[in-house]
């Protein structure tokens, strides 16, 4: 029963990571109609920068943490305005933007494997909240406490401010149509920007998180956190930031009861072939509109 | 001659990969023009690839013969995921054939009997540039004559409006599962070409990596003629040989870079028949414009046209 609850709570912290990467990607998806392969190289980046800040500053984490985040956003942004904004309205679709970003991809990966000398870094266990939280029946590591708190706040946070703001409604328009948004007094540009922003910065946490709490800080960080994200975004809709939260949380719990209880060969396996399933017979998701439709 | 063997050596390798590339380029490009956008090319790859490895390995079938079967059993591939695929709409079919190859590297790896699993396959067999060339030159025949086919007409038709091609009688469905099928027969001859060049294969040669290659190099060269995709590929193979002469830290950063760059400043890659067409058509212009003034009337109106519809 202990190892029951333990996994139970390791693959929701698992699956929060995956959620909070994937709100991100979801948004950039459905208000910027870009699928975004470099997403995961923002994750990867936020990390870098965090660890370094720590490692050569000495900054207390919470700062490492605002560090990436704010890497994260700005480096999104910076891809965002060279890569995107120059196709757009030119109606090359989603081809276009998908091409800039794997020439991104490419570039900030290689950037960031040279950065980190194509090794594996770790925070210093003093530097960050590596500590238990006893709970009676169950021991959780703190940043799994830290990791789920996060994402259930951004998750909240985002879901607000897209379904009860007028920025939100502005987000929205620009995802529905830019050029009727623009009409009706909208400004795509700044809104192009926050959601560009926004979707670097959750991705940002969820790469320094991640990092901190499997102690893992890679050029190659983003890759799973993309494919993963990728999937609870497909799973649970792409324009609802609710679905990703909740498909990423249960991708993470199954992941890790199908590596603990049938076999960690199946775990990658499961997790595509119901990414896979959803898009054949279910594109919209769990949650997911009717009418989702991005030319 | 002395320096022609120095150069053969430093860079036939290069020129190898450049013709497999460019079969990879070329069953995407199959798919991309009837508008589709599909990583599939690369489960072709992997069935065709790891089916010659066994082939030759296993069964010590000769090269062509192996190469031959890699392509029949793409084609087959492509059957039966393009009948499961076709139903849906284009941007779910991309991502479909993304987790498409997500899953087959799970299945590669998980089956060890027939791909080797974790630790790979060694291919015994090699193929030369010049095998590898002459593949490329016969499937780029065929290329060359479906362009010029009513299919080639039927696809350009398909590819700009569906809903007009099908007015005119042209099935776009019919037409996109040939398509399919092309690609996955020239999937399976580029898996296979990959499997006798590099001489090793497993379950990371066909992964996201050249899923990301191909459309790079289809999109780079120009995917609106046969001849781009070919072009593409070289240009994307050579270039970190070319950067990595001059400065090795960055051949990788140099391949985005130049990657970003066509991609904003020539969208249209580096191949376009309609560039070539509007530069005609200028020329025309200026020469009806030296000879009289009747027919400059109706030339600029035409002229529109064709900046209209891009």
């Amino acid at each position: 029963m202990t190892l029951f609850l333990e996994q139970l709570v390791n693959g929701i912290s698992l699956g929060s990571l995956y959620a909070l990467f994937g709100i991100g990607f979801g948004l950039v998806f459905a208000t910027l109609g870009v699928l975004n392969v470099a997403h995961g190289a923002y994750a990867s980046w936020a990390a870098i920068l965090g660890y370094f800040s720590v490692d050569y500053f000495g900054v207390p984490f919470p700062a490492a943490v605002a560090i990436g985040v704010l890497g994260g956003g700005l480096i999104a942004v910076t891809v965002d305005q060279i890569g995107f904004q120059p196709l757009r309205g030119r109606k090359t679709g989603m081809l276009g933007a998908l091409i800039t970003s794997i020439a991104f991809l490419i570039i900030l990966d290689s950037l960031a494997g040279m950065a980190t000398n194509h090794q594996s870094w770790a925070f210093p266990s003093s530097s960050f909240p590596s500590g238990m939280v006893d709970l009676g029946l169950i021991r959780i590591p703190e940043m799994q406490i830290i990791i789920i708190v996060a994402t259930l706040v951004c998750g909240g946070g985002i879901y607000a401010l897209i379904q009860k703001t007028g920025i939100g409604a502005a987000m929205r328009a620009v995802g529905w149509n830019a050029e009727a948004a623009a009409l009706s007094g909208v400004n795509p540009r700044i809104v192009i920007l926050l959601t560009a922003f926004l979707a670097g910065a959750t991705s940002g946490l969820a790469g320094v998180l991640g990092g901190a709490a499997t102690s893992n800080i890679s050029y190659m960080l983003g890759e799973g956190l993309l494919l993963k994200g990728f999937a609870a975004v497909v799973v649970g809709g792409f324009d609802d930031v609710r679905g990703t939260v909740i498909a990423g949380i249960l991708l993470g719990i199954c992941e890790v009861f199908v590596a603990q209880y049938l076999s960690t060969t199946y775990r990658d396996g499961f997790t595509y072939v119901l990414l896979l399933t959803f898009l054949v017979a279910r594109p919209r998701g769990l949650f997911g509109s009717r009418d989702f439709m991005r030319a | 001659m002395e320096a022609l063997l120095d150069f053969w050596y430093a860079y036939s390798a290069t020129l190898a990969f450049g013709l497999v590339n460019s079969l990879f380029a070329l069953s995407m490009y199959s798919v991309l023009s009837a508008g589709i956008l599909s990583f599939t090319t690369v489960v072709f790859a992997a069935v065709g690839g790891f089916a010659a490895a066994q082939m030759m390995g296993t069964f010590g079938l000769p090269l062509w013969l192996a190469v031959v079967i890699a392509g029949l059993l793409g084609g087959l591939a492509s059957a039966i995921i393009a009948a499961l695929f076709l139903k849906l709409e284009t941007h779910w079919m991309a991502l479909a054939s993304l987790a498409l190859i997500l899953i087959s590297r799970v299945v590669v790896l998980n089956t060890p009997s027939l791909t080797g699993g974790v630790m790979g396959m060694v291919v015994p067999v090699r193929a030369s540039v010049l095998e590898l060339a002459v593949l490329l030159a016969i499937v780029s025949l065929v290329f060359f004559r479906l362009h010029k086919s009513w299919y080639g007409l039927a696809i350009r038709a398909v590819r700009e409006d569906a809903a007009a091609a099908s007015t005119m009688g042209v099935s776009a469905r019919q037409i996109q599962m040939i398509a399919f099928l092309i690609s996955g027969v020239v999937g399976g001859l580029a898996g296979a070409a990959m499997a006798t060049t590099l001489q090793y294969i497993s379950a990371d040669t066909f992964y996201l990596g050249v899923a990301f290659t191909m459309i790079a190099s289809t999109v780079l060269g120009g995917s609106f003629f046969w001849f781009g995709p070919i072009v593409g590929a070289f240009v994307f193979t050579a270039l970190p040989t070319i950067t990595q002469a001059v400065l090795p830290e960055i051949q990788d950063i140099a391949k985005g870079v130049v990657l970003l760059v066509i991609m904003i400043y020539l969208p249209r890659g580096l191949i376009d028949p309609r560039a070539r067409g509007l530069r005609k058509a200028a020329r025309q212009r200026q020469q009806s414009a030296l000879n009289g003034s009747d027919a400059v009337e109706a030339r600029p109106g035409s002229s529109t046209a064709g900046h209209a519809h891009d």
